[in-house]
């Protein structure tokens, strides 16, 4: 299926489980029989793995192996399942208490397992992403352009497999808040942009030098929306395959203001 | 003219058979759906096509808390009464917007809302009674001229999820309510009040006990927690003396297992005889439904021709994605037809029943259909126009996954046996005209979203509904052309109304934590 599909009631990121992974140590998986392991994988792949990706590798949510920044047992876990998080995107969800609990086994159990290590440097990919001006569109610490999302807290947002999709193919994995359309004036300019907002008569769109632009519906021949398209360019080609690893490196290591 | 007990009979009957000459006259809004065949139509036409670019707020009103208002205001005897969440009531000045009284029933944190916001949708008048019902599950009788309680009644216990939203009906001398709790594994039911004094009438179970017609479709226990939650006001016909009012979704919602067949009265719309609260005749749209597509919409009382004979329908855009006319007499199914993108049916039988696409329920690892679970439409109201013999339905265009996962019963917990992810990004939303005869689209004004807006059409010649985005807007009603909007800068979840102050025309909306009232600009 080629659409893309958003979690109930929240879209974009989750920060349910923030995992330190580099650090993590592999630890027997959870005390539980194989059955309780195995119900609660099977609920974690239709209802979870949307977001922190097959096996909780991380996706538009983050990886859940190694240390759980939200949670340290599978209680909190369960907690977490059945509330959300408030103030992120994790939302609430309605099994039973059996199911919640084989979930939150499942969940636990990853986080007991390392997450694969990084192949790249973040100390070189830290410079990749200076040499390569990605500060000009995206912030960092309070520093940087304002055009692509900020990405201060990012490596805890977002898993590496998602990482590397927004860097290869970033029309694949633009961000709700991030759409692209274009707008032709019955008399005027074309505009292409980010929507910055839209209602019923008014649409304002960023284009790509950062102006805002304030257009009037009825006065528009077109406007498209382009679901498959990204302001930010591939750097499947531009950067090397050791520059990417490099890069996605750096990227999960930022988590947050300092 | 006032409303009284008295008169209630008499001007109930005119409201149905000329409506439109004496609301003209008269300018109030005697309750949700503005008459009891909940068209939702205003016969004023001060505003019209032409002039309604000129139309402007009056004034504004914020009640206490940060609650959504989701209200439709009742204007009687000079004053409207308006509602917010979780509970609250105020009387406002038809001019100046100030408030006369506020009443406000504690609601603690506590206190349950399974599956739906703290929200309340207006009230119900009678003489000098205003009636609401309260998210902890009460039936307050106010004195409409202090606000000052003068009696109440418990109509179903919050801790197992009964709750009201729904504004009550007033039928001669009593006060119909409906229950909030479909999500929570209620057994739902319709009540009627003595208007007077608050004493119990009748109660109608929406789901049979054993023994009952329909309990055949009911296994084992299940009809104990079976949901059919009767959550928005529904109809009244004079002549027939009968109520209509939709029934929601069974319980547990997407998990059916515990309770194979057809689970009636979920789902349906049931007529109910307002003297003995025992139904007539039901309907039901989605038999054993596995989608949580509740009938809780506003069943429509329409009088037209179809196919060249004089009918008498009840009319409704269900959240299942159909179109449905009935004979409102007998029930009979007269026509149906999709009006929103759907891939659960193949389409109705000869008696209305759906031919349902196998392997269309929630599963394990995720169903894809159309409608999302929140339906084609929702309970936000339609409105007939008696000019151009056209509904307009507030349209939710969306997809979604549905999943089946395990259920147990636990009293006051969800009971639902599943969830959704919706598909956000390709959903959208309209306001759709339908010719009532056929169901057909005349015309769509599409919006950016899904919406939650009610409809009001007017004599004036105009539609005017709102948006998630805030934009209130007013349509020409034959062709959908957009004549005028106004941004209120909140989300339009509540039903349109229009009123006369003096001699003025005003015409009033509920967006984000605010009422807005506008009226044209006479300079």
């Amino acid at each position: 299926m080629r659409r893309r599909l958003r979690v109930l009631v929240h879209s974009g990121c989750l920060t349910l489980l923030l995992p330190l992974t580099a650090f993590a140590q592999t630890r027997p998986a959870a005390q539980s029989g194989p059955t309780e392991l195995a119900a609660g994988q099977r609920i974690f792949d239709a209802q979870c793995a949307w977001c922190h990706g097959n096996g909780g590798d991380g996706g538009a949510g983050p990886n859940l192996h190694g240390k759980l920044l939200h949670a340290t047992t599978t209680s909190s876990i369960v907690d977490i399942i059945n509330k959300g998080i408030p103030g992120t995107d994790m939302p609430s969800f309605r099994l039973t208490e059996r199911e919640t609990r084989q979930t939150a086994t499942y969940v636990m159990s990853l986080s007991r397992t390392a997450a694969r290590p990084h192949s790249g440097n973040a100390e070189r990919g830290a410079a990749v992403y200076q040499s390569n001006g990605c500060g000009s569109c995206h912030v960092v610490e309070g520093r940087g352009g304002i055009l692509g999302p900020e990405l201060t807290s990012i490596g805890g947002r977002r898993g590496a497999v998602y990482l590397r999709d927004a860097l290869v193919k970033p029309a694949a994995a633009h961000p709700p808040g991030y759409l692209v359309v274009r707008a032709v004036p019955a008399s005027g300019t074309e505009v292409r942009g980010i929507r910055v907002n839209e209602d019923v008569f008014w649409i304002h769109i960023r284009d790509a030098s950062g102006a805002v632009h304030t257009l009037q519906k009825s006065e528009l021949a077109r406007l498209d929306r382009e679901l498959d398209a990204s302001l930010m360019p591939s750097y499947e080609t531009r950067l090397s395959s050791a520059q990417l690893d490099d890069l996605i490196a750096y990227l999960a290591t930022l988590r947050g203001a300092k | 003219m006032t409303l009284t007990r008295r008169s209630a009979k008499a001007f109930a009957l005119l409201l149905v058979v000329t409506a439109a000459p004496l609301l003209a006259q008269d300018g109030q809004w005697l309750m949700y759906s503005g008459t009891y065949s909940s068209h939702r139509f205003s016969p004023l036409k001060q505003i019209t096509t032409d002039n309604v670019a000129k139309l402007r707020p009056a004034w504004v009103y914020q009640p206490p808390g940060t609650g959504s208002v989701e209200s439709t205001p009742v204007v009687a005897n000079g004053v409207m009464y308006v509602t917010s969440g979780p509970t609250m009531v105020a009387a406002l000045d038809l001019k100046s917007g100030k408030s006369l009284w506020e009443w406000t029933r504690p609601i603690a944190p506590s206190v349950l809302n399974l599956g739906f916001p703290r929200v309340n949708r207006g009230v119900a008048i009678l003489d000098n009674m205003i009636y609401v019902g309260s998210l902890d599950g009460y039936l307050f009788a106010l004195d409409a001229r202090s606000g000052i309680e003068r009696w109440s009644v418990h109509v179903g216990e919050n801790p197992t999820g009964h709750s009201i939203t729904a504004a009550p009906l007033v039928v001669d001398d009593k006060v119909i309510v409906g229950i909030s709790g479909g999500e929570a594994g209620i057994r739902g039911f319709l009540d009627a009040y003595d208007a007077k004094t608050g004493k119990p009438v009748w109660r109608f179970y929406t789901i049979p006990s054993p023994g009952e017609p329909g309990s055949e479709g009911w296994p084992g226990d299940s009809w104990v927690h079976g949901g059919g939650a009767t959550w928005l006001t529904g109809s009244y016909d004079p002549a027939l003396k009968l109520l209509y009012w939709g029934t929601g979704n069974p319980g547990p919602d997407w998990n059916g297992d515990s309770r194979k067949g057809d689970n009636l009265y979920t789902s349906s719309l049931v007529a109910i005889d307002v003297e003995t609260g025992k139904p007539r005749w039901h309907f039901q749209f989605t038999p054993h439904d596995v989608h949580d597509w509740d009938a809780n919409q506003i069943p429509v009382l329409v009088d037209t021709q179809v196919g060249g004979r004089a009918r008498a329908l009840v009319v409704m855009a269900n959240r299942n994605g159909f179109y449905y006319a009935l004979d409102r007499k007998t029930g009979e199914f007269v026509f149906g037809a999709p009006y929103a993108k759907q891939t659960w049916a193949r389409g109705l039988d000869e008696r209305g029943r759906p031919i349902e696409i196998p392997g269309m329920e929630p599963s394990e690892k995720g169903t894809l259909v159309y409608p999302s679970l929140q339906g084609s439409t929702n309970w936000a109201s339609p409105s007939y126009s008696p000019a151009t013999d056209m509904l307009y339905v507030p349209v939710r265009e969306m997809g979604s996954i549905y999943y089946k996962t395990g259920v147990e019963y636990k009293p006051g917990t969800y009971y639902t046996g599943g969830s959704e992810k919706r598909l956000d990004e390709e959903s959208w939303g309209a306001v759709r005209a339908l010719d009532v005869k056929t169901g057909k689209q005349a015309w769509d004004f599409r919006l950016p979203t899904p919406t939650w807006a009610g409809v009001m059409a007017t004599a004036g010649g105009l539609v005017f509904s709102g948006s998630n985005e805030g934009n209130f807007f007013a349509l020409d009603a034959k062709s959908g052309k957009p004549l005028w909007q106004f941004q209120t800068g909140g989300p339009i979840r509540s039903g349109p109304m229009s009123y006369l102050a003096g001699d003025k025309q005003y015409v009033a909306v509920a967006g984000g934590h605010a009422l807005f009232v506008f009226a044209l600009d006479q300079s």
